[in-house]
């Protein structure tokens, strides 16, 4: 059984179609990227089968089953655009939304206590949202998606505005959540945290699919045909190489697609007559490269 | 439903503990209590002195009697004014002038100059500091006129007595006819639904309020998607809509309580400091009033607090809210605007469309209502209309409320609302 099928559905607003013709399905216990430019229809897409609002056409099933008020009783959802009652206390809204979610009395208490322990702040429970500062809030948003154990969460860009010590925490939380055999799907525009936590993928842009698949997958399809270089030096000859077709350059840090059947030895060899090269690595495309590729440059 | 009682409770604990809400519900009494109670503390605490007045009587007819009847008495049985006569010399002016003197040194706390004509309707003058003291003014001006009056019938050969007998005033006593009979009224119907009516009104607009700033807290603060990865958008809203009837209900109960406690003693405690008052009654109220006053607060509340809760979903701060709110507040005022012409003429035929229209029936029939009974298939006829008309308005509301909350920037027009009521 799959957590998440969702087959065919379409979502217009007006004249406005944010999703059309969208199907994929998800693993039991996988992590799951949802990717998409902005406005791609990612949102649109979770807020579906969260039941938010209602797909003109097409059929979504949670855990096996049609998504319904119950069942959301399973599934943990952070969504993007979040927020807590700033009156209120921390433990009184963790309680509240807990209740929302079935979980009670004695219980509630004891997981919210658990969970603030664990998130290091046990000591705010008793303080307002609004004396929390934006790191400490996203922490309490992320306690509720997770509080009453889903069997399915829904991730929309969880680590935005999470300094690097708390993005790790929350991250590692995630892979124990999954151990557990919770499905996590995660949407974001911030491929290089797709890159290290995602099996699978699928790459929406303008509410259609683009690409789906292992991760790992659709890296081999591109080939070893990438070049990735470290260098000092003025590498502005580098572009007019004839076995150059594209290059990415960050300044100290270059990503290169090959021509096809580039002979990256020779290539080397040119290279290093003219800059300094610290690292020189043979690989597939990052998923960066992959989704500009596939989006756009211009929309990306 | 359990998830509509969590956020039921919700709301309930957040409004009732706020500051805003205890002292509101203490202070509404509070006010009400004030308004009778103020007045007869003042009046007691307020201490009335001995006064000096001069009196310069042009005629050297009328001090006498003046100072006969100008007799009201202190509280320790001396006389509250002492009259001092000034005969007049050949120099008027000199005299006023030291007259002025005394007063402004606070020898005298007034002088009364009386013209020589007084009798053929010549003005005379009261001069002093202070002349805002009505109960003194009126006080001097009825004896000086009823002196005045008796020495010209006197002069016309009347016995003023005699002539008292005659001016009598006649009596008018109102009555109000009902099912169960005839009932002396004393003004006390339409002072009780003046004041249930604005009581319907003030609170149908602040738990309003409430709910608007409510919605529009959730969307800020954008808690409502998390929430709504719990519950239906509907959910939510009944949630809310209940939770802060709640609020209402335990705020009239308190004041209930108030006013009972008030009613069963004011009687005794007004009696103990003014023996005089002695039989004095609060008008009693027929019940049913009551529960018409408790039925149409409920279905007011249910219409209004559906649109206020609309208007909040469709807004992203309380400032764009105000412009949007106002035709929903306007729904509320034109009915008090139209209270008179309803108290005036209860039942004629505007009267009786008015308080069937559903927005306003919740004032106006209730006013009517207070008034006379109207027949019952005007008052059961407005209720239906009322109970369908809100039935409807959850209905349509809840479509726009449901894609309002979700919805941040910029505010729809007409045109965009139109078109979310017909999403799926």
């Amino acid at each position: 059984m799959n957590a998440l099928e969702i087959e065919n559905i379409s979502k217009s607003f007006g004249d406005f179609y944010a999703v059309k013709n969208l199907s994929f399905s998800i693993s039991k216990g996988s992590i799951y990227g949802l990717l998409g430019p902005n406005g791609a229809g990612k949102t649109t897409t979770i807020r579906m089968v969260m039941n938010i609002i209602i797909p003109d056409e097409g059929l979504i099933k949670v855990l096996g089953r049609k998504m319904d008020e119950k069942m959301k009783e399973r599934v943990g959802y952070l969504p993007e655009d979040r927020g807590l009652y700033p009156k209120m206390k921390v433990g009184e809204i963790l309680l509240f939304l807990a209740e929302l979610k079935g979980i009670r009395g004695v219980d509630a208490r004891k997981r919210i206590d658990f969970w603030l322990e664990k998130l290091d702040l046990a000591d705010w429970k008793l303080k307002k949202v609004e004396e929390l500062s934006k790191g400490m809030q996203q922490k309490i948003q992320f306690i509720t998606t997770v509080i009453h154990q889903p069997d399915l969460i829904i991730l929309d860009e969880p680590f935005i505005g999470l300094d690097p010590v708390n993005t790790k925490l929350l991250k590692d939380i995630m892979l124990e959540i999954r151990e557990q055999g919770t499905t996590i799907i995660f949407s974001t525009h911030r491929m290089e945290q797709v890159e290290m936590i995602c099996d699978d993928i699928c790459l929406i842009n303008k509410g259609k699919m683009v690409l789906e698949g292992n991760l790992s997958h659709i890296k081999n399809q591109y080939g070893k045909n990438t070049v990735v270089l470290d260098y000092d030096g003025d590498a502005g000859f580098i572009n007019a190489l004839p076995e150059v077709n594209k290059i990415d350059d960050y300044g100290k840090f270059m990503e290169i697609k090959m021509k096809e059947q580039t002979d990256t030895q020779g290539f080397l060899m040119k290279l290093t007559e003219k800059v300094r090269i610290n690292k020189f690595e043979v690989k597939e495309p990052t998923l960066n490269a992959i989704f500009i590729e596939k989006v756009g440059e211009k929309d990306a | 439903m359990r998830k509509i009682l969590s956020v039921i409770k919700r709301e309930y604990i957040q409004i009732v503990r706020t500051k805003g809400f205890i002292i509101g519900t203490i202070l509404g009494p509070v006010l009400m209590a004030s308004f009778i109670v103020i007045p007869v503390v003042v009046s007691m605490v307020s201490v009335e002195k001995q006064e000096q007045i001069a009196v310069i009587d042009s005629t050297n007819e009328v001090f006498v009697e003046l100072d006969k009847k100008l007799d009201s008495k202190l509280k320790d049985g001396n006389r509250r004014y002492i009259l001092e006569e000034y005969r007049l010399l050949d120099d008027v002016d000199s005299l006023r002038e030291e007259l002025n003197r005394k007063v402004l040194k606070k020898e005298l706390s007034a002088y009364i100059f009386i013209p020589r004509d007084i009798s053929e309707g010549g003005e005379a003058e009261y001069v002093s500091e202070h002349v805002s003291d009505f109960d003194k003014r009126g006080n001097i001006n009825q004896a000086l006129s009823s002196v005045i009056i008796g020495k010209r019938l006197r002069i016309e050969g009347l016995d003023p007595q005699e002539i008292g007998k005659y001016m009598r005033p006649v009596k008018l006593i109102t009555k109000k006819v009902t099912k169960r009979g005839v009932e002396k009224d004393t003004g006390g119907t339409f002072i009780i639904s003046y004041f249930l009516v604005l009581i319907l009104y003030m609170t149908l607009i602040f738990y309003g309020q409430i709910i608007l700033r409510g919605v529009i807290e959730e969307k800020s603060s954008r808690v409502v998607e998390i929430v709504l990865s719990s519950l239906k958008p509907y959910q939510l809203m009944a949630g809310k809509i209940l939770g802060i009837a709640a609020v209402g209900f335990t705020q009239y109960a308190i004041w209930a309580l108030f006013g009972i406690v008030a009613v069963k003693y004011s009687g005794s405690i007004i009696t103990k400091f003014f023996p005089a008052a002695q039989g004095f009654q609060i008008p009693s109220i027929p019940p049913y009033i009551f529960i018409y006053f408790v039925l149409f607060f409920i279905l007011g509340y249910f219409l209004y607090a559906t649109l206020y809760a609309t208007v909040g979903s469709m807004v992203n701060s309380e400032k764009e809210a105000q412009q949007l709110v106002m035709p929903v507040t306007m729904f509320l005022i034109v009915p008090i605007l139209l209270m008179m012409f309803v108290i005036r003429s209860p039942n004629s035929s505007l009267s009786v469309v008015l308080s069937i229209i559903p927005f306003f029936a919740p004032i106006l029939m209730l006013l009517r209502v207070c008034i006379l009974l109207p027949p019952f298939i005007q008052v059961g006829g407005s209720v239906l209309i009322l109970i369908l008309t809100t039935i409807l308005m959850i209905w349509l509301t809840a479509k726009i409320y449901r894609v309002g909350i979700l919805m941040y920037g910029k505010r729809p027009g007409f045109k965009e609302v139109v078109k979310w009521m017909k999403y799926k």
